[in-house]
């Protein structure tokens, strides 16, 4: 399996705000949800990936090139493999949408218009409508629109979904699958909408405070995980019982008992079959994972 | 580079639309209160210029713009380089549209037997190309040479914080040196040198003066442009979007 994106070590200073030591890789193959809380570094990671800016320790690469390079001309032909959409529309406001083709069949050799077309029809956008005029969400399906129709093997997607009602947001997941079957292809997805990471991301990385929190299957997390609704005796059974190492007894507590993170639920269930232990859902995992307490 | 060019004349070309017929209307106002039709094409040279590199600039800023075209295959070579292509179009193409429109408004006065001073001053001359041809080179050169201050400073800072610093840049450094200099007394003869400036103005006027001032003012607008264009490779290079 080879890595479409590979990051060791990205690090990056602002005042206030540092990437550290930023891991994260994309194989072929694989959808890859980024999740974190606001400001905790997801669109830094993503445009320090895309060589927007240049970072102050580390490597990246994109698609085997390094990123540090994708603004330099010869960075351009990876470019040309890489769709890209941030969390709003990136486009002049003026622009028409026969202009958006037009703007994208200048800059990519690959520009498939007939395809841009079609899926422009298909998301029903107004080809006569202006950037200006598009709500947030038809901005969004316009995005991805332009990322879908000129042959990329990679997606980068910052928040891509957001702003998309829920059938809008079903199609951009189903095209997403269909996109990543393909051979040679990926997708590396930020969002905070978890619930579409779990119908459609392979894997799971969380940053918090510019550091990598956890890189997960996101079976493992679904499947396999569960949360324990504890009350406190319980709590105390479950810690002494041993079944969950100590330190990695993770716990949240609530106004009505506790949380516990359970590593596997079934196991869990046949020696507890008296404490409730529901799945555990990406929310579930990132907030017991961020807010709890480790006894 | 063409590319990126391509890409900003497509953004541009509606504004340029509008700015094609504002200009039409300034330079014939401007040409009707000099009267003479040779203020048309040299204000539109140099307004075009001008509202070209100001104008590119103000689109970068526009839902990120800038920062989203950095993701398309382009380098930020590509994006220096077809800005400045795209500035000279918009300049050659307002002087082109102005000099039309001076042909046409004494055309049209022409044809209408317009009377008066403005009958007159708009009547075919064919001595009045030379000088008209001078005139527009001169705003050509101002028109660049703005062009060529700003546009690194765009490069730089953004169209934002450019904005607030642009003002006294320009008062720093095309009114202050004129209004020292004015005030000083030095433009009376206190600066050496001045003869030959003297010498070279009378030369303008006559036919080889001339053509090789539109050629000086030519080849400084080149040079301009492309010491500008240097400066805002390195620039853009290092700027953190």
């Amino acid at each position: 399996m080879s890595a479409l994106i590979e990051a060791r070590g990205l690090t990056k200073h602002y005042d206030g705000f540092s990437l550290e030591g930023v891991d994260l890789t994309v194989n072929e193959g694989e959808v890859v949800g980024f999740i974190g809380q606001n400001g905790a570094g997801k669109s830094t990671t993503i445009k320090a990936l895309l060589g927007l800016f240049p970072v102050d320790g580390g490597k990246a690469y994109v698609l085997g090139a390094p990123s540090a390079e994708l603004s330099h001309p010869s960075g351009a032909a990876t470019k040309e493999q890489i769709g890209v959409v941030f969390d709003a529309i990136s486009l002049p406001e003026h622009l028409r949408m026969a202009d958006v083709g037009r703007i994208y069949a200048r800059a990519y050799a690959t520009w498939d218009a007939r395809r841009f077309e079609h899926l422009t029809a298909e998301f029903g956008l107004d080809a006569k409508k202006t950037v200006k005029e598009l709500s947030r969400g038809m901005g969004m399906k316009l995005s991805l629109a332009c990322a879908f129709a000129h042959d990329a093997r990679l997606l980068i997607l910052d928040e891509a979904t957001a702003g998309l009602d829920p059938m809008a947001r079903d199609e951009v997941l189903d095209r997403l699958r269909d996109f990543v079957a393909e051979p040679g292809r990926a997708v590396l997805m930020s969002s905070h909408i978890t619930s579409d990471l779990e119908r459609i991301a392979d894997r799971i990385v969380c940053i918090d405070a510019g550091h990598i929190i956890f890189d997960l299957p996101k079976d493992v997390i679904t499947d396999e995980m569960g949360i324990a609704r504890c009350r406190v005796a319980d709590f105390e059974r479950v810690a002494a019982s041993g079944i969950i190492p100590e330190r990695d007894l993770r716990y949240l507590r609530h106004e009505y008992g506790i949380d516990v993170l359970v590593p596997d639920r079934f196991a869990f269930a046949e020696n507890f079959p008296d404490i409730p232990c529901d799945r555990m859902t990406i929310d579930d995992y990132m907030a017991l994972t961020l807010k709890g307490g480790v006894r | 580079m063409k590319r990126a060019y391509l890409i900003e004349m497509t953004i541009f070309r509606d504004y340029a639309k509008q700015l094609v017929g504002l200009g039409l209307i300034v330079s014939l106002c401007i040409g009707l209160g000099m009267q003479t039709p040779l203020a048309m094409p040299a204000t539109l040279t140099c307004m075009f210029f001008m509202m070209g590199a100001m104008g590119l600039a103000a689109y970068d800023e526009l839902n990120h713009w800038g920062l989203f075209r950095l993701t398309l295959p382009l380098s930020r070579r590509d994006v220096v380089l077809g800005r400045y292509g795209a500035i000279v179009t918009l300049g050659l193409a307002g002087m082109v549209v102005g000099l039309v429109g001076a042909l046409v408004a004494m055309g049209v006065a022409g044809a209408l037997g317009l009377g008066g001073e403005v009958g007159e001053a708009f009547s075919f001359d064919a001595e009045l190309m030379g000088p008209m041809l001078f005139v527009t080179s001169f705003t050509l050169l101002i028109g660049s040479v703005v062009a060529s201050v700003v546009t690194p400073i765009y490069f730089r800072l953004g169209q934002t914080r450019a904005t607030q610093i642009l003002p006294t840049a320009i008062a720093l450094l095309f009114v202050v040196p004129v209004a020292v200099l004015g005030n000083s007394g030095m433009l009376d003869g206190g600066i050496p040198g001045l003869d030959l400036l003297s010498d070279l103005l009378a030369a303008l006027e006559t036919p080889a003066g001339m053509v090789a001032g539109v050629a000086a003012c030519v080849a400084v607008s080149a040079v301009a442009l492309a010491v500008s264009a240097a400066l805002s490779l390195k620039l853009y290079e290092r700027r953190e979007l």
